[in-house]
């Protein structure tokens, strides 16, 4: 959903006079660069099967972050991409493994899901520390705090519509056939799933993200995340509310071209082709709201969740600020899918560096006192190594 | 190494404190010499260093060994210092700073697509369907086959004699087809099915289905029934049910390399639009051995062209409207996996035995 990308600020802080003092974020990186980048990197992955990836994907890592300045100093990355490697390799043998599983032997895909239950919730966290740990700033690396068990407990209800679908579902496939009664009782277990669950999903995405920004610590500060739960649910609702609009808009000018034909040209025609068109216009008028809904919806939601997640995001001597806009996402997401299809593809790292800078610049830090008489914590001892590119493969390693 | 010895002032940060420190670097003997402040000079190998891809935006950092990071502000000068040093880039920065070796590199993705997609997934997947045991592929055809029944197929309603009478037709139509006995295994059932109405289908172990529905709309065409049968066995011989799974898999991860994180709905276009280029192509595969198999049970493949017609009879009159002929027209855009029907027609009329040998 939130399609915030590797490249959504991490952590960071500042400089000199003892008073509180702003930190902006600027963003240098630039699209005809990342092109090259992006393109070269693309044809490694591809001519060594995917073996590249890890290495590529440190280089643009490296490249986003070492592009990220805060206060005037960029973000270093760090990571060993031959250790990416190691997890990336582990990571492609669990992936292909559960693809096997639930394609081939669908009846042990609940074993699959459990395994996947237990490990992921840690390679989540371990893909957080790593990340992190290997993020620097001034020289000093970030780190994560989170705990384990915290870990399991804001991951773990993600799963459970899943494991509801395995508990309840299967009772039905003992009958021969399906009764009624047993397709009505499917249809209220799926029901009552999906409708709980998004009833829930803005709670549950609250304690995800009280535990994500909980747990980043620069030198001694450690943030914490303050935005109640009650303004998820009202970001959920509005973007609810704005994806509607956005369909009954739509409609109502698709009601109202329909009516004009229907005065006008559809008169002349014949029977036969007068449903042609409509059964032509029909489709292509739902697959444009289709479309259209994630176009504003999308950026919509980009937006203010970025605003909530960082504005709620501060530790003791360090506070976070975002005045990310719709309007302005909303006009560099539509700019960018046009010129992505016009070129095929190709303007896709562009497209990428804008979102990125956009979505940076709009952020900014406000620090107290003199970030130089800071002191690095202790570093962990801990390797994830592992972690990283289980974000990477599933697509987890977003500001989910 | 030349020996010039060009120094560059810079700053360090030491990795335990924020605080930036003025230093002064050498590059010396293989060893980069730090000054810091007027008495202290660290040294530190060459190869120890984590020096920085030079890139045309952004700014430098060096990692050194001890876990101190050098930070240069100024690229340009970097560039020139460590140029001035010997220090080298890795080939690959390199290409990526030329215009011309990326797109270079990009025709080459698009070559190494192109083949993939043609030539690679095909081959793959058919190797990959082929390397599967037996005992998996009937598992897998007895849990989608459970699931189909539960959800689709009721008991056939035909008399006991019509089914055995068909089967043992398709029987001796396979036998002569596979004269050294080494056709594919196969299970063929009956079902009721008005939610799929006349069809037929295959899985994976030699499972076929066909509904009662299609027999019905086939009954005083028997040969027609054998052919379209001869279609599905086509699919159990080329494994094309595991084929199918295993190619919609390789193409969602070739979408996932090309774009990396792209939503959702972007990397699920060229997905389904593979898939049914795909199954266009197995449609067509199946269709010749269906001909083959005719041909060598002595039934003119041509006996196929009333299953196409009917089926596409019977469409119409499921249709909303059957009143003229502009009604057909099927629309531009659609994307049907099955070859169009005219085509198929034609090639069932038109089929003159090719190469016999099988």
């Amino acid at each position: 959903m939130a399609q915030q990308d590797d490249f959504a600020p991490t952590v960071a802080l500042a400089d000199e006079p003892a008073t509180a003092q702003a930190l902006d974020i600027r963003f240098t990186g630039s699209g005809s660069e990342y092109f090259r980048i992006w393109i070269v990197n693309l044809l490694l992955t591809l001519v060594t099967f995917t073996l590249y990836a890890p290495f590529a994907r440190a280089r643009r890592i490296a490249y986003f972050q070492n592009n990220t300045l805060v206060g005037g100093d960029p973000l270093g990355f760090h990571a060993d991409p031959w250790k990416m490697f190691r997890g990336y390799l582990l990571m492609l043998l669990l992936g292909v493994g559960y693809w096997a599983v639930s394609n081939f032997l669908p009846g042990l895909a609940w074993i699959a899901l459990l395994v996947f239950m237990v490990l992921w919730p840690a390679l989540w966290r371990a893909s957080l520390q790593f990340r992190l740990r290997n993020t620097s700033w001034r020289g000093v690396r970030l780190s994560f705090a989170g705990d384990l068990k915290s870990a399991y407990s804001a991951m773990l209800p993600f799963f459970l519509p899943a494991l509801a679908f395995v508990l309840f579902l299967p009772e039905v496939t003992e009958d021969e056939e399906m009764s009624t009664e047993a397709a009505r009782f499917s249809a209220i277990v799926f029901g009552t799933v999906v409708l709980g669950f998004s009833l829930l999903m803005p709670w549950l995405l609250a304690r995800l993200k009280r535990y994500q920004h909980g747990g980043y610590v620069f030198a001694e500060q450690r943030t914490a995340f303050r935005t109640g739960t009650g303004r998820f649910y009202g970001l959920f609702l509005k973007t609810g509310g704005v994806s509607l609009l956005v369909a009954a808009v739509a409609a109502a000018l698709f009601a109202l071209v329909m009516f004009v034909l229907a005065r006008g040209m559809f008169t002349d025609m014949a029977a036969g082709q007068r449903r042609v068109l409509v059964t032509l216009l029909v489709p292509v008028a739902l697959g444009v709201i289709y479309l259209l809904i994630p176009l504003v919806s999308a950026p919509y939601f980009g937006a203010r969740f970025q605003d909530l997640l960082w504005n709620g995001t501060r530790s003791e001597k360090i506070r976070f600020n975002s005045a990310l806009r719709f309007r302005s996402l909303f006009r560099v997401t539509l700019v960018n899918w046009l010129l992505i299809v016009v070129t095929l593809g190709l303007y896709w790292p562009f497209a990428k560096v804008r979102t990125a800078r956009l979505k940076l610049e709009a952020m900014s830090l406000a620090v107290d006192g003199r970030v130089d008489d800071w002191l690095a914590s202790a570093q962990q001892a801990g390797k994830g190594v592992l972690g990283d590119a289980a974000g990477d493969f599933f697509g987890m390693d977003m500001g989910l | 190494m030349a020996g010039a010895p060009a120094s560059l002032d810079s700053r360090w940060f030491d990795g335990r404190s924020p605080k930036p420190h003025a230093v002064t670097l050498r590059v010396e003997a293989g060893e980069l010499l730090m000054q810091v402040g007027e008495a202290e000079t660290r040294r530190y190998p060459l190869a120890g260093v984590r020096w920085p891809e030079r890139r045309t935006h952004g700014q430098r950092q060096a990692e050194l060994p001890d876990g101190g990071l050098i930070q240069h502000a100024d690229a340009a000068a970097w560039d020139a210092w460590a140029q001035a040093c010997g220090l080298q880039d890795s080939a690959v920065v390199g290409w990526m700073q030329s215009w011309r070796a990326t797109l270079m590199a990009l025709a080459g993705s698009v070559v190494f697509l192109a083949a993939a997609w043609l030539w690679g997934v095909p081959w793959l997947s058919q190797t990959l369907a082929h390397q599967v045991p037996d005992s998996l592929d009937r598992h897998v055809g007895e849990q989608s086959l459970q699931q189909l029944d539960r959800l689709f197929l009721r008991p056939s309603q035909l008399p006991q004699k019509q089914q055995d009478e068909l089967r043992q037709r398709f029987a001796s139509a396979v036998e002569r087809a596979y004269p050294q006995g080494d056709a594919p295994h196969w299970e063929l059932a009956f079902h009721a099915s008005p939610v799929l109405g006349a069809n037929a289908f295959a899985l994976p172990g030699g499972f076929m289905v066909m509904t009662d529905e299609l027999v019905l709309l086939l009954k005083d065409q028997p040969d027609a029934l054998v052919g379209v049968l001869a279609h599905e066995l086509g699919h159990v011989a080329q494994r094309d049910g595991l084929d199918m799974v295993v190619r919609a898999s390789l193409i969602s991860a070739l979408v996932g390399v090309v774009l990396g994180d792209a939503s959702g709905f972007l990397a699920t276009v060229p997905a389904t639009l593979a898939t049914q280029a795909y199954s266009r192509d197995t449609e067509r595969r199946a269709d010749a051995h269906a001909a083959r198999v005719l041909h060598a049970a002595g039934i003119p493949p041509s006996a196929m062209a009333v299953f196409f017609e009917r089926m596409l009879a019977e469409a119409d009159s499921d249709g909303p409207s059957k009143d003229d002929e502009e009604d057909r027209v099927s629309l531009p855009i659609a994307i049907g996996s099955h070859p169009d029907h005219a085509e198929r027609i034609r090639f069932f009329r038109e089929w003159r035995g090719e190469d016999s040998s099988r």
